[in-house]
């Protein structure tokens, strides 16, 4: 674990960030930081479901079931919330429960198959549990009209004591500060696994199963245990965002656009690795948006065009580029960079 | 249970099953041939249907017609996508696939949201249209019957060139070991084009299908992407024979639950994708 200091330290001035960020943004930006701090949870957000779907990947398992786990967690906590008072906060946990249990059923029986096979399976198992969902009798889950959730955060207007726009900036100060305690999970979760020997053991399922089990690995333990990890995460964000966001409906909240989002931004940013998924998150959310800004309408085929100029151009995704930028510089710090982007890269060539 | 349903079932079900082999048979070509996992596959359907729309807006053309056009255009825009994009991924790993051409896919579709908006659109105004003829309480529509006949023409015009002819000789040869196939002097780069572009042409004569069946938006191609991809790992990869009974065993289901199942018409996504679930997972179980 001692090679996981540095890893700690910055996750430790990470958190420092989130918990000042508000402040300072309120400070400097005024009203406008209420929607600064809506597009950062919106980052945040996006970084956790890649930073999860990263995780999985890392033993080989490229999910496309990702919306499931996603809408398994949004629906959890909008039938906790209409079947009980419980405090609100525990749709999170419970959330994250319900969709490590669905993945460790699912995890269990598709064990066994491997690429593209995995990738279509985990599909079709979206698909049905979306229709499922739909098709429930609609006073348990609303049917496909969905259900109201309630929102986590409520913040009281105080008159002359603070403006308007002072309550949507407490609101979203609050969600901000629960997103970046979930992307600090995912990343704490993240970092234990590269700097245990879990990602010697995620890498060799990887790369070759036969070898990691005449190895000592236990390849189904290895896989089931990152589908836990990497859902649970999944499902505590959909449920936060159900909260946010006010709502949850089968064709939103299953919607096949949160698999692609989990798998374009790892990919996009580097994979295998705890800050490829957060730096392609932050890149990836900065360029739609700034894109959006530009061109309202048809922004998305500018996004289209990076997506694909990026595959053709940084195909080891952005930590891939910096490292071969660092590595043109200068020789690589002994053990440091170098070895980075050799593990980053193994098992890429199938 | 009542026959007539269940006949009528059936035989929307095998009416149906020509087109998703057409449009399953273009990637399978894609897929096992060249290597690629394309999921923009579905957005040339999508093209060949709105360029059939438009030719019948702007012109009139017959959607029959139109094909004449729309064919070509796809092979050639397929061609281009091959050149500019797809040929440099060819040997890089399969995720770095599927983000580019996630990347087209999103390209593509809001391309044409952009030309033709949101909306719903079809070819409604031709006159056989809503033509049908009833045999015996079964009814049959006169375009189902002729989207599935020229996919069948299609897709077995596939199997022949695949099996006969010497550019399909050379196309399963590049498939099954395309260094072996460069050493007897086969062009691989050239037969991958072509490959890629008839997989394009295939895909997007089903999409002028589509414009006279359904009322599609251009978010139609992703849908057809997913099944598309759901028959070809049904079939087994590499499988191109297997396609047309792949595509049969899923659009007879389909279409058994949707007639026979009360509210079954929701559920015809749920049942595709179960089946395709349930086989992948027992067919893992059997060979281990």
């Amino acid at each position: 674990m001692r090679r996981a200091l540095p890893d700690l330290l910055w996750t430790l001035l990470l958190a420092v960030v989130v918990a000042l960020a508000p402040g300072a943004l309120k400070g400097l930006f005024h009203q406008a930081s209420v929607s600064y701090l809506s597009l950062a949870s919106n980052a945040m957000s996006l970084a956790v479901l890649a930073l999860s779907w990263d995780l999985l990947a890392r033993t080989g398992q490229l999910s496309l079931a990702h919306a499931a786990f996603y809408g398994a967690g949004g629906y959890a906590a909008a039938v906790l919330a209409k079947l009980s008072g419980v405090p609100l906060f525990l749709a999170l946990p419970l959330g994250g429960a319900v969709a490590a249990l669905l993945a460790l059923g699912l995890g269990s029986v598709t064990l066994r198959l491997r690429g593209i096979y995995f990738a279509i399976a985990t599909l079709a198992f979206a698909e049905v549990l979306k229709a499922l969902v739909q098709e429930l009798p609609t006073g348990i889950a609303g049917g496909a009209a969905g259900l109201n959730v309630p929102p986590l955060f409520r913040p009281h207007f105080v008159p002359g004591a603070m403006q308007r726009w002072e309550i949507a900036y407490l609101r979203n100060a609050d969600y901000f500060y629960v997103y970046g305690g979930l992307l600090l999970l995912a990343i704490l979760v993240s970092v234990v696994v590269q700097r245990t020997r879990l990602r010697a053991a995620f890498t060799a399922v990887r790369t070759n199963e036969a070898v990691a089990a005449v190895m000592g690995v236990r390849p189904a333990r290895a896989k089931l245990l990152a589908f836990v990890l990497s859902s649970a995460l999944v499902g505590m964000l959909g449920a936060l965002e159900a909260e946010r966001l006010g709502s949850v409906i089968p064709d939103g909240t299953f919607a096949i656009s949160t698999t692609v989002f989990a798998l374009v931004t790892p990919i996009f940013g580097g994979l295998y690795t705890t800050l490829g998924p957060i730096l392609g998150a932050g890149v990836l959310s900065a360029i739609e948006e700034t894109l959006k800004r530009t061109f309202a309408e048809g922004y998305l085929i500018g996004y289209g065009l990076v997506l694909v100029a990026s595959v053709l151009f940084m195909p080891r995704g952005l930590v891939g580029l910096a490292n071969r930028l660092r590595r043109r510089r200068g020789p690589p710090p002994a053990g440091g960079a170098g070895t980075e982007a050799g593990l980053a890269g193994d098992g890429e060539g199938r | 249970m009542d026959l007539t349903l269940l006949a009528q079932g059936l035989v929307s079900g095998v009416l149906a099953a020509g087109l998703y082999a057409l449009v399953s048979v273009g990637l399978a070509l894609a897929i096992g041939v060249i290597g690629v996992i394309n999921f923009a596959h579905g957005e040339f359907f999508m093209v060949g249907a709105f360029l059939a729309y438009q030719l019948y807006v702007s012109l009139g053309f017959d959607p029959l017609l139109s094909l004449l056009f729309v064919a070509p255009a796809l092979f050639v825009i397929g061609a281009l996508i091959y050149l500019s994009s797809i040929r440099y991924v060819l040997r890089a790993p399969e995720l770095n696939q599927m983000l580019l051409t996630f990347g087209l896919s999103i390209v593509l579709q809001n391309l044409a949201l952009l030309i033709w908006g949101g909306d719903p659109r079809s070819i409604s105004g031709v006159p056989y249209r809503s033509v049908g003829y009833q045999v015996a309480g079964i009814s049959i529509g006169l375009v189902p019957l002729g989207s599935f006949v020229i996919s069948l023409v299609l897709v077995l015009a596939l199997y022949a060139l695949l099996a006969r002819s010497k550019l399909g000789r050379a196309m399963r040869a590049v498939a099954q070991n395309r260094i072996g196939a460069s050493l007897v002097g086969l062009e691989v780069d050239r037969i991958y084009l072509v490959a890629f572009a008839l997989s394009a042409l295939l895909a997007g004569i089903g999409g002028v299908m589509i414009a006279v069946i359904q009322s599609p938006t251009p978010t139609v191609g992703f849908a057809f992407t997913l099944k598309a991809f759901a028959i070809v790992v049904l079939a087994g990869l590499g499988n191109i024979r297997g396609i047309l009974w792949a595509s049969l065993a899923v659009a007879v289901s389909e279409s058994l639950v949707a007639t026979l199942v009360p509210n079954g018409d929701a559920l015809r996504n749920a049942v595709f994708f179960a089946i395709i679930f349930i086989v992948l997972i027992a067919r893992a179980r059997r060979t281990a």
